[in-house]
């Protein structure tokens, strides 16, 4: 039977092996579902100090808890699980898994300093979440963005050699991403940009410097015409 | 007679009651059930005072040599009143002592009764020696040491719980003791002084560090000093295996069970009615309000009065108070007594 309580539960509470023998008894799958607790057994009372090292986290032992920040914020308003308050508390009373849980959220902060201008206690909640997500990818939650990936290939050539050359910085920029020399975009560009060259004009300018083309049928045409402006002209002035 | 007022308590308030009567140049007749002046900031051995910071036996100190010193000022130490006759303009007190006192007005500087914490048995006190009160923690801090009962440990982590004794039905104390809040800050700032590397936790309802303790104590402690301040009423303190304290409740911000280790426990005690105010009021004749302290008269006009003319009140007496202001209201007491003094002896003449 199904335990319907489970929707209740955060997902990753939820244990459960696909295959289990406790003394001989096959509890395979959901009989032997275990819940891990929610309850907080200690704080760590270091993390708020590894926090406050980032710029513009300096403030955050100031926070009283008063919910300004997420009361504000561009993006709670979209989503209600992004929530600076909690955040800054939770670096406070040292629970990093939560921090480690809301990876993929943190970083969505719009910087619009809303939070920022509406803390009494001058917290800076836009500093704070900007921190986090350092902290993050310091710590290897997040993979690297490509702007740390050229920075890194930059500064080890600086190192190496106390200048960069450029193309290298490029060549292994891309390499380290996992980009090709000449990237898709690149190719389609390059098609694009042949098929609309205007070539056949340039073809026709050249053959029409040396043989000028004359109208079609135009044969004696001219003469009658050359004829006929004279003739007006004798009519009008004499 | 009515040149003699009879001021019961020589805390605070009643010290600066007897100043300011004796000052005026009209005598007090002072009456202290201890055998030393001072009130609870000497007998229960506060350690620095909210918010001048000074000692309590230098400030406490000073306001007790200025009334031994003022020859308009007679003292009774160690003994109580046990009846008293008359009306308003000449009452007559009998003293435990055998003595009796005349006098014109009477003012009930009695002061309050820290809360027992061991009506809140779920919270540990009385059964596990490390979890302590604030006033033993001023103690400390007066020593100059702070430690754990259990073993004279330096403890790492503190825990200070607000509203032990107040704002809790359960045990009918309706009120808030006002000072706590704010003496608990100041208090973790002391002990982070005298030990830098213990960390002070603060689990709070509300935080009412009322006026101007606000960032003097407050965000200072909080900023400054590094105290955690953490919203939960804690449900039950138990012992850990490894001899610490475990610290069970809610965090309400977050939401979740806690069950965090502890090596000190601190209860911030509010202020009962005193616990003699049965008899007092019985002895005086004035009334209680519900609560069980004294009751106030009306106070535009009757400031200072009780529900008996003649006789006046002042400081925790009427209700939780802080030391500044129970001085200031000992002072005012001190002038309504002589004001009305004043206004029979014309009304004689």
């Amino acid at each position: 039977m199904a335990i319907h309580e489970k929707s209740l539960i955060e997902p990753e509470r939820l244990l459960r092996h696909d295959n289990l023998v406790v003394d001989g008894v096959d509890v395979s799958g959901h009989w032997n579902t275990m819940i891990t607790p929610r309850t907080i057994t200690d704080y760590d009372d270091d993390f708020e100090a590894v926090i406050q090292r980032y710029p513009g986290a300096e403030n955050v032992h100031r926070c009283w808890q008063c919910g300004s920040c997420t009361n504000s914020c561009t993006m709670y308003a979209q989503n209600v699980q992004f929530n600076p308050r909690y955040w800054i508390y939770a670096v406070r009373t040292g629970l990093k898994d939560e921090i480690i849980k809301d990876k993929d959220i943190i970083w969505q902060c719009v910087s619009c300093n809303k939070c920022t201008s509406i803390c009494p206690k001058d917290v800076r909640p836009e500093g704070v979440m900007k921190a986090l997500a350092h902290w993050l990818e310091d710590e290897g939650h997040m993979p690297k963005s490509p702007s740390r990936i050229f920075d890194e290939e930059f500064t080890e050539q600086i190192y190496a050699r106390g200048r960069i050359e450029d193309s290298l910085v490029l060549l292994n920029f891309l390499k380290k991403t996992g980009q090709p020399l000449v990237p898709q975009w690149l190719r389609v560009f390059g098609v694009r940009l042949m098929q609309y060259l205007p070539v056949g004009l340039g073809m026709r300018f050249a053959r029409n410097f040396f043989i000028p083309p004359r109208t079609r049928s135009w044969g004696r045409t001219g003469e009658v015409l050359r004829q006929y402006v004279r003739e007006q002209k004798e009519a009008t002035h004499g | 007679m009515q040149d003699t007022v009879l001021i019961v308590g020589a805390g605070p308030a009643g010290l600066s009651a007897a100043a300011q009567v004796a000052g005026v140049g009209y005598k007090a007749v002072l009456v202290e059930k201890e055998d030393v002046l001072g009130g609870a900031p000497i007998l229960s051995g506060y350690a620095r005072l909210v918010p001048s910071g000074e000692w309590a036996r230098d400030a406490i100190g000073r306001m007790v040599k200025r009334v031994e010193d003022d020859g308009n000022v007679t003292i009774h130490k160690g003994a109580r009143v046990t009846q008293l006759n008359g009306e308003a303009g000449r009452f007559t007190a009998k003293l435990s002592n055998g003595k009796s006192v005349k006098a014109g007005a009477v003012v009930l500087a009695t002061g309050f009764t820290h809360f027992d914490s061991v009506n809140k048995p779920e919270w540990g006190f009385g059964t596990f020696p490390d979890v302590v009160t604030t006033t033993q923690v001023e103690q400390m801090v007066t020593a100059g040491k702070i430690a754990c009962p259990s073993d004279g440990r330096t403890p790492e982590r503190v825990a200070i719980l607000l509203c032990v004794g107040s704002r809790d039905r359960q045990i009918g104390r309706e009120w808030c003791s006002k000072v706590c809040c704010t003496v608990s800050a100041n208090l973790a700032m002391e002990i982070k002084e005298l030990s830098p590397k213990t960390q002070v936790f603060i689990y709070y309802m509300d935080i009412r560090t009322f006026g101007l303790y606000e960032d003097r104590f407050y965000w200072k402690s909080q900023e400054e000093f590094r105290t955690k301040f953490v919203k939960a009423r804690i449900a039950e303190v138990t012992a850990a295996p490894d001899g610490r304290l475990l610290l069970k409740g809610e965090d309400t911000l977050v939401k979740r069970p806690i069950v965090i280790p502890f090596d000190l426990v601190v209860h911030a005690v509010g202020m009962d009615p005193n616990m003699d105010n049965p008899e007092i009021a019985k002895v005086f004749g004035v009334g209680l309000e519900k609560h069980g302290f004294i009751e106030r008269g009306e106070h535009y006009t009757n400031t200072c009065g009780t529900t008996r003319p003649g006789i006046y009140s002042c400081g925790a007496a009427y209700g939780p108070e802080t030391i500044d202001d129970s001085i200031s209201q000992g002072m005012a007491a001190g002038a309504r007594a002589i004001a009305d003094l004043h206004g029979l002896t014309r009304k004689a003449s």
